[in-house]
């Protein structure tokens, strides 16, 4: 029976809100920034005719955008040697390194330049799971993404695996 | 843009492949629109130090492009409902990436399909197996 990777602590977060609900607006520029960088020249991130002729009320987004909307912009002086920045959010566990294992989004409704969009995230699961290379933990971080009609326009779940 | 519609799809089709390849300029781009300041996407001695054997692709711009290669098929007026994908093994910058699909099933009901997705390296290896979940029009509703 090998020892757990999961502190009592940590087990004890589960439910807890990891960040949020923090409301950002959704920027024209920045969602067809995101649109270019990925090489997605779809029209209906563009051009409004045919966003609408395509049954959007007005330009829509680039699905996951919506995450990348919500980063917080933090100092300098808040990024760690790998650049990534320092972030009290993270869940305190006995590894040595948390990966990505995936991503599921659920997209309820679309999301349109100028919506006010609220996100919430939440420690949705942590489970030790025993795999060919030994035992590690599986996290999953649920964030839900409300418009400002209160409707839930989006839902993504993120699973971490730290071994 | 060519739409699909719940009468044109079958169990069995075959989506047509996407390729993909993202340089140090694209990948910059994307850490940049994504305010992502990650070494290992930008650093390549850094992403050796770390274990990688190059400059590493996001993992969330290959699930963008998998969202693009669903609904470039698709078409406009349909809805993409679900995607779930796993990060199987990491995609490198310059590298040469094929997205394959196919339609697994159709409920005529609720106008969905589920489609089986993966982005594959040249060598064949899958780095992203995924799956989605679309809505689509039907032929007598868009004229």
């Amino acid at each position: 029976m090998s020892t757990s990777l999961i502190p009592p602590e940590s087990l004890a977060r589960i439910g807890e809100i990891l960040y949020g609900p923090i409301t950002v607006a959704i920027n024209e520029r920045e969602a067809q920034r995101y649109a270019l960088a990925v090489g997605d020249e779809n029209p209906i991130y563009f051009d409004e005719s045919a966003a609408k002729a395509a049954g959007y009320k007005t330009i829509t987004v680039p699905p996951t955008f919506v995450t990348h909307a919500m980063v917080i912009p933090k100092p300098l002086s808040t990024l760690r040697t790998d650049g990534l920045y320092r972030d009290g959010t993270g869940v305190r566990l006995e590894v040595a390194r948390m990966m990505f294992g995936g991503e599921e989004w659920d997209f309820l409704e679309p999301v349109y330049i100028g919506d006010e969009i609220t996100a919430t995230a939440r420690l949705a699961a942590l489970d030790q799971k025993s795999g060919s290379k030994g035992p590690f933990v599986r996290q999953v971080r649920e964030t839900t993404f409300v418009n400002q009609e209160m409707t839930t326009v989006a839902r993504s779940r993120q699973i971490g695996i730290a071994r | 843009m060519k739409q699909q519609t719940i009468e044109s799809i079958s169990v069995g089709d075959q989506l047509p492949v996407l390729h993909k390849s993202a340089d140090e300029a694209q990948l910059f781009l994307y850490s940049a629109a994504s305010f992502n300041p990650h070494r290992i996407h930008y650093d390549r001695t850094y992403a050796e130090f770390e274990g990688h054997t190059d400059i590493i692709v996001h993992g969330p711009l290959q699930g963008s492009w998998l969202t693009q290669f669903v609904t470039d098929w698709a078409g406009p007026a349909s809805r993409l409902l679900n995607i779930t994908w796993q990060n199987r093994a990491s995609a490198l910058v310059g590298e040469n990436l094929e997205f394959h699909g196919s339609v697994t099933e159709v409920n005529q009901t609720e106008r969905t399909a589920l489609l089986s997705l993966e982005e594959r390296n040249k060598s064949g290896a899958i780095l992203m197996p995924a799956t989605a979940l679309i809505k689509l029009p039907s032929e007598n509703t868009l004229k």
